[in-house]
């Protein structure tokens, strides 16, 4: 199924490029397990494209950050391969006009989920994966320690396990079959639910435990497709400073507070930041509080209308009940 | 702020106000005017408008071990900048909604609208804030397992 959805990509990038200046997509990395961002600047590489559970990038932050080619005059459009999630984080730059709409060609994939490589080899074995398998819903993964049979559900990531959006919802050409949600919206917010049953104290003791071990390598931040301030960003300006370099848990709080307070009512949950953290830390757990919280507030939903406003970007004076 | 306390040393109440320019402020000083018995917990920052807060202002209070921090304004509608607070009170509650989930309690911010000629409602805010602050008893802040005080917490 992938490899048909591959060649359809192929030969749709092929007869959308006299209108594309460049196209980003996922290729092999160094080994099978690995996909990493290709930007296709020429039609005969459009071969180097690959699709597959692997593809666990998301390439809309491209648009807005490093190397972004400069857009002039005369210039013709960017191609972006795109999954559901992916898509989403595209509606939201549109949103905030940091891209402009007709400068895309959207190549949306409706996506099964992808894999969550730290899952492959449980309980840190420290087996080496050799090679792996995949079928429509079992993973067959060969490692130096034998052979391991596993269904794609359980290996997914977590962001994938409660998707409510595999199918892009901005594309221009859509490739494959649509694909049905994981979960139904109530269950949307179920991983948080389960802290907020917690008691506070256990809750502080929570979020003490996990961003006790945060490097503040602020991967979470670059790999974000709305973290657009790049050298702006508050984390590490002079003027005004709000963080210094000690690596004490407060700075530490701080960073993600900046972080999760940022995306309020932005965040499309893509899961890069999760993806990304070295310390697996689940730090996309106060973003989706936060979507939590704006829904339930203000009914809004991240990402999805290129015509909504995000919340905090506007005011409603009638809404007394806040 | 307050690290170096023993826990069992009874301590004043560090509660940070932050107060708009044109009403709070205002209402703030009609009080004294009036000669209203306040609480002196309080220690005010003056800004230009509830617009200018930065919910992120209020987290690092909070993280740093202020007990309480109380946020007053314009009431909406009345903003001198017309739409200040109205931008305000939809990060302010949000920002609220969200401290509870991160292990700090809601109780111990606050924000409300107290116009410049309601001393009275301005004695009453504090009076009753640092009364909940107080409730709650000192707030440990976000300390380190390794260095900070956990058995407190």
């Amino acid at each position: 199924m992938n490899t048909s959805i591959l060649s359809e990509l192929k030969k749709q990038a092929q007869q959308a490029w006299p209108e594309l200046d460049l196209l980003i997509g996922w290729e092999t990395g160094y080994d099978t397990l690995h996909t990493t961002p290709v930007f296709i600047k020429d039609s005969s590489e459009i071969q180097r494209l690959v699709w597959n559970p692997f593809c666990a990038q998301n390439l809309a932050g491209y648009l807005v950050k490093s190397p972004i080619v400069p857009r002039g005059e005369g210039s013709k459009k960017i191609g972006i391969c795109v999954k559901g999630c992916d898509s989403r984080s595209v509606v939201a730059l549109i949103q905030e006009k940091l891209v402009a709409r007709d400068m895309l060609f959207i190549f949306g994939i409706p996506c099964r989920g992808v894999i969550d490589l730290r899952k492959l080899i449980p309980n840190q074995t420290g087996a080496k994966i050799l090679s792996v398998r995949l079928t429509d819903d079992q993973v067959e993964v060969e490692h130096s320690k034998g052979l391991q049979h596993l269904a794609f559900a359980d290996v997914l990531m977590r962001k994938c396990k409660r998707c409510r959006y595999p199918d892009p919802v901005i594309h221009d050409v859509l490739l494959g079959e649509s694909v049905l949600p994981r979960i139904e919206s109530h269950e949307l917010y179920q991983d948080v639910a389960a802290i907020e049953r917690l008691s506070l104290q256990e809750r502080l003791a929570f979020w003490q435990t996990e961003l006790d071990r945060c490097l503040r390598c602020y991967a979470c931040r670059n790999a974000c497709p709305l973290c657009v301030c790049q050298d702006r960003c508050i984390a590490e300006t002079r003027d005004p400073k709000w963080l210094t370099q000690y690596m004490n848990l407060p700075e530490k709080f701080m960073f993600h507070f900046i972080h999760a307070l940022h995306l309020a009512g932005r965040c499309t949950e893509c899961g890069e930041c999760e993806r990304v953290c070295p310390m697996e830390i689940p730090v996309s757990l106060i973003k989706e509080e936060l979507n939590k919280i704006t829904k339930e507030l203000l009914d809004f939903e991240a990402g999805l209308d290129l015509e909504g406003v995000p919340p905090l970007l506007t005011f409603s004076p009638a809404e007394t009940g806040i | 702020m307050g690290k170096t306390d023993s826990p069992t040393e009874k301590r004043a109440l560090t509660i940070i106000g932050f107060l708009c320019n044109w009403c709070s402020y205002g209402g703030a000083d009609t009080a004294g005017v009036c000669r209203f018995k306040q609480p002196t917990d309080l220690r005010v920052i003056r800004v230009p408008c509830t617009g200018r807060m930065d919910p992120l202002f209020i987290a690092r209070a909070l993280i740093l071990g202020a007990d309480g921090v109380l946020v007053s304004g314009c009431h909406p509608r009345d903003c001198h900048y017309a739409v200040g607070n109205l931008y305000a009170r939809r990060r302010l509650e949000i920002l609220k909604r969200m401290l509870p989930f991160m292990g700090i309690h809601a109780d111990r911010f606050h924000y409300t609208w107290v116009s410049a000629s309601e001393g009275q409602r301005w004695q009453q805010v504090v009076t009753e804030f640092s009364e909940q602050v107080g409730g709650l008893g000192p707030n440990p802040g976000v300390t380190s397992f390794h260095t900070g005080n956990r058995e407190e917490l």
